[in-house]
């Protein structure tokens, strides 16, 4: 399917008139969770309004060639390189991060870091939000990631089961065209509805998994008295590979190309690139641009850009909201905004969790049970590199293709916290920035040119094998969002302050992966180059060891759902305990994050919401609803 | 002083990248990354470089006669090694550049040259670290060398990193512990 971003969408509402509206909802950031929410109830007929706090022109030809220019031109290529660093809008950087001194936070940069442990996590504000740069791995929480509390006494239970999520994790299946085999995905209780199909098929392994799986596929693992044998299992994940005809009874599956004009024929199967973070030259990974543009083509859906929310204005007796103010700002690059405001029936937070809770408690809104950007989590990733005893032809591929996930889940995460373990189809480079500083190695110490060049780099960089393991982080209060008139930015907007350390049971994981790592590495017969740098930012000591630890950018938990309103912040339908006619939505909600990247339960999540949206407005608009349906 | 030769700067390239002179010129960005080490370094030391590759080649070539008819004469790439060594890599002067010259071609990026030497020879605007233009990134020879594609850029194809990697044979045996 081919969904254009429609010309002129971006500034056709002006918000001044759209200041007279009364919408149904008022969406706040148009990133995947506002995407979708915003389309499914433009479908359903209500009037939407999204404000994103970023540009808008970014997903018309021209904005996407230049994201692409960016990054191809950049000396850096950092995670945010293809995006514009706008003054008004600022946004977190992976190369921000610096060590922090105790009883200094670090406000050098936008996210206001007060440690004790420093975090490179990031997230892009520009239309479409941080999944124009996300990788796209889609993976299901397990079942008994949703009952962590009763089966393992760590970590919250969360007011909903896998069985409830289950078919909202089916529709983000369909909306963010999922690639995978379910055969492949069957493991550790997660269920598929009967004769249930992705939406494409799996890609294919990448050379170096199967040079990985040849050794390791059957490795005994003996934990908290389970004994389990590892294999190399596909990713499911967000980009366009063969549809599969078996799709929804045998209606097939339509993949959805780029959103902006010339991509239309390349847009439709990944290519390999190995690109997907920052940015896929060609959109055959899903970005919500891809949403958005179905949403924007309703001619319910108006967006106003440069729009960055301030202050949620409630009723004090009531407790409901009854505006959004926010700064639209003239350009990305200098001073100059007017103060706005948006008015709806129902309000949407949908700007991530970090940026929800800094909202709220910007606002003055600490909520009644005091959690508002409390319980923030994120995954910790620690790396383990290794040169193999083969070429395996590292550099090729998706970012990722597979891994081993047989360590998500059991009896042990009583002890010591899960992980899911990513083989990098680009080598080191998120360790030590391979293959350029190899490069720069083997030439300018290795006195390598030429013949003996090229022989380097075989032997250097195509036999690189990094291990990711990504590993949970369990909610704590104390890890959190706040805010502080002292930290604004040019709009005057507070800025996001971080409070961040990992928990000791996130390190027993921790160290627990380390030594798994050793294992894997003999068994492949590989040569283990890990070493932790104390001088690292994210250096981190455990039991005397000592570790490199690197954000996951999967921000969750900072206004938790739950059953009880002195517990949680929002309901289990993401709605507002205190302020009936607010819903904050997206990784916020989550009360653990387990061991899956966070994005397809958060789009679940919203999709689910959706509906609770949608029976709330007929019954608050019951007498008027008729004019709106049209 | 008459310009740094298009052809010398090429059958530099040659020698220090592993690389065919048809290979460098398909990238089109020969002469640009000729203009850039110029604006970078000066032409008098670019001279000075070609130079001492002629002279090394000279050298290597045994009693071949002058440069210009070098190109058909079998050179003993012993002898052409240490001569480059001697002459270029291990000089104050031409060994940074010769080494930036390689990365250039490698990254498609031109990487900033050493405190040490910007203080002796003097530091110039257009040699701070910098992309040549976007296309260089893409046409860098590092992708060729492990038969990958620049990230970003020239797709391989949907499923192709399943199969084994397109890596010249003779590098592929030579891989070793
Ligand atoms: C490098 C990287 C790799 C990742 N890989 C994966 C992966 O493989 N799998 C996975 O599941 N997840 C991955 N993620 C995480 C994923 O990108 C996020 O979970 C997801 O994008 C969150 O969606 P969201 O809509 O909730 O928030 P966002 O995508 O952050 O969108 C929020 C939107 O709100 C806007 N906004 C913010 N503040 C305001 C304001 N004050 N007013 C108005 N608008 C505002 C922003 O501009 C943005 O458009 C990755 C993230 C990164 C950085
Ligand atoms: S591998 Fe390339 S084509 Fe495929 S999703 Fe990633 S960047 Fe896009």
């Amino acid at each position: 399917m081919y969904a254009k971003f429609p010309e002129g969408a971006a500034h056709r509402t002006d918000p001044a008139a759209a200041a007279e509206v009364l919408y149904d909802a008022v969406v706040v950031g148009g990133g995947i969770a506002g995407a979708l929410i915003a389309s499914r109830l433009s479908q359903a007929g209500k009037r939407v309004l999204i404000l994103e706090a970023g540009p808008a022109e970014d997903l018309t030809l021209r904005g996407y060639e230049s994201y692409l220019d960016r990054f191809y031109s950049a000396t850096g290529k950092d995670n945010q390189s293809p995006y514009p660093a706008g003054v008004n809008a600022p946004m977190p950087r992976g190369t921000d991060a610096r060590r922090i001194s105790p009883g200094a936070p670090d406000a050098s940069a936008y996210l206001v870091q007060s440690g004790p442990f420093a975090t490179d996590t990031t997230y892009t504000r520009v239309l479409g939000g941080t999944t124009m740069h996300w990788e796209a791995k889609t993976l299901r929480m397990l079942p008994e990631d949703f009952r962590m509390r009763t089966l393992y006494g760590e970590g919250a239970d969360w007011p909903l089961t896998y069985e409830d999520l289950a078919p909202y994790y089916n529709e983000a299946e369909r909306e963010i065209g999922v690639s995978a085999d379910v055969a492949d995905q069957a493991y550790l209780g997660i269920t598929f509805d009967e004769g249930y199909v992705f939406p494409m098929k799996g890609l294919p392994l990448s050379y170096l998994d199967r040079m990985v799986a040849t050794d390791l596929d059957g490795m005994p693992v003996e934990l908290g008295g389970e004994r389990r044998e590892l294999r190399v299992r596909p990713f499911p994940q967000g980009r366009n590979g063969i549809p599969n005809p078996a799709y929804d009874g045998g209606k097939g599956y339509r993949p959805r190309g780029a959103v902006s004009t010339y991509q239309v024929e390349v847009g439709e199967r990944c290519q390999g690139n190995n690109n997907c973070v920052p940015i896929c030259p060609v959109q055959a990974k899903y970005h919500a641009g891809k949403t958005l543009a179905v949403a924007l083509q309703s001619g319910r859906v108006d967006l106003v850009a440069q729009a960055v929310a301030h202050k949620v204005h409630i009723d004090e007796q009531t407790g409901r909201v009854t505006e959004i103010e926010y700064r639209r700002y003239d350009r990305p690059d200098s001073p100059g905004s007017a103060t706005m405001r948006a008015r709806g029936r129902l309000f949407v937070l949908a700007a991530n969790a970090v940026e929800n809770p800094r909202l709220m408690l910007a606002s003055g809104l600490r909520g009644s049970s005091g959690l508002m950007g409390r319980n923030f989590m994120d995954h910790a990733y620690l790396l383990a590199w290794a040169l193999l005893p083969e070429v395996a032809g590292t550099f090729r591929g998706t970012n990722c293709t597979g891994g081993i996930t047989d360590l998500r889940g059991g009896r042990f995460r009583r002890h010591q916290a899960a992980f899911s373990v990513d083989i990098h189809n680009d080598g080191w480079g998120w360790a030590r920035g391979a293959p350029m500083t190899d490069l720069v190695d083997l030439v300018d110490a290795g006195g390598r040119y030429g013949q003996s060049l090229r022989q380097g780099l075989v032997d250097r960089v195509s036999r690189q094998l990094q291990l990711a393991f990504m590993v949970e982080v369990p909610a704590n209060p104390s890890n959190r969002i706040t805010v502080d008139p002292a930290y604004t930015d040019h709009l005057g907007n507070m800025r996001p302050i971080l409070t961040y350390d990992i928990p000791d049971y996130t390190m027993r994981g921790v160290a627990y992966a380390r030594q798994l790592s050793r294992r894997i590495f003999a068994r492949l017969g590989a040569e283990d180059h890990t070493a932790y740098d104390p001088d690292f930012w994210g250096y981190a000591v455990h039991a005397g060891e000592g570790y490199e630890i690197r954000g996951g950018n999967h921000l969750a938990g900072t206004h938790t759902m739950g059953s009880d309103p002195s517990t949680s912040v929002v309901d289990p339908d993401q709605r507002s305990w205190d302020h009936q006619n607010l819903y904050l939505v997206g990784g916020g909600s989550m009360p653990t994050v387990g061991t899956s990247n966070v994005t397809l339960t958060i789009a679940a999540l919203c999709l689910r919401s959706v509906r609770a949206m949608l029976s709330q407005l007929d019954a608050e608009t019951a007498p008027i609803a008729v004019e709106v349906a049209r | 002083m008459t310009a740094p030769s298009f052809e010398e700067f090429l059958r530099l390239s040659v020698d220090l990248t592993a690389f065919g002179e048809t290979e460098l010129l398909g990238t089109g960005l020969a002469r640009q990354y000729l203009a850039k080490v110029r604006a970078a370094c000066g032409d008098e030391i670019v001279t000075a470089l070609l130079d001492a590759h002629r002279a090394a080649r000279t050298e290597a070539a045994g009693d071949a006669g002058d440069a210009g008819s070098l190109d058909g004469i079998l050179l003993d790439r012993v002898l052409l090694d240490r001569a480059l060594r001697h002459r270029i890599f291990s000089d104050d002067r031409l060994g940074p550049v010769a080494r930036n010259v390689i990365k250039l071609w490698y990254a498609g990026m031109w990487y900033a040259l050493p405190p040490e030497w910007t203080d002796r020879y003097g530091a110039r605007a257009a040699g701070e670290a910098s992309t040549v233009t976007a296309a260089s990134y893409q046409e860098g020879l590092l992708w060729r060398a492990i038969g990958a594609n620049p990230p970003g850029a020239k797709g391989p194809g949907y499923g192709s990193w399943a199969q084994p990697p397109r890596i010249e044979d003779r590098y592929l045996n030579g891989a070793t512990k």
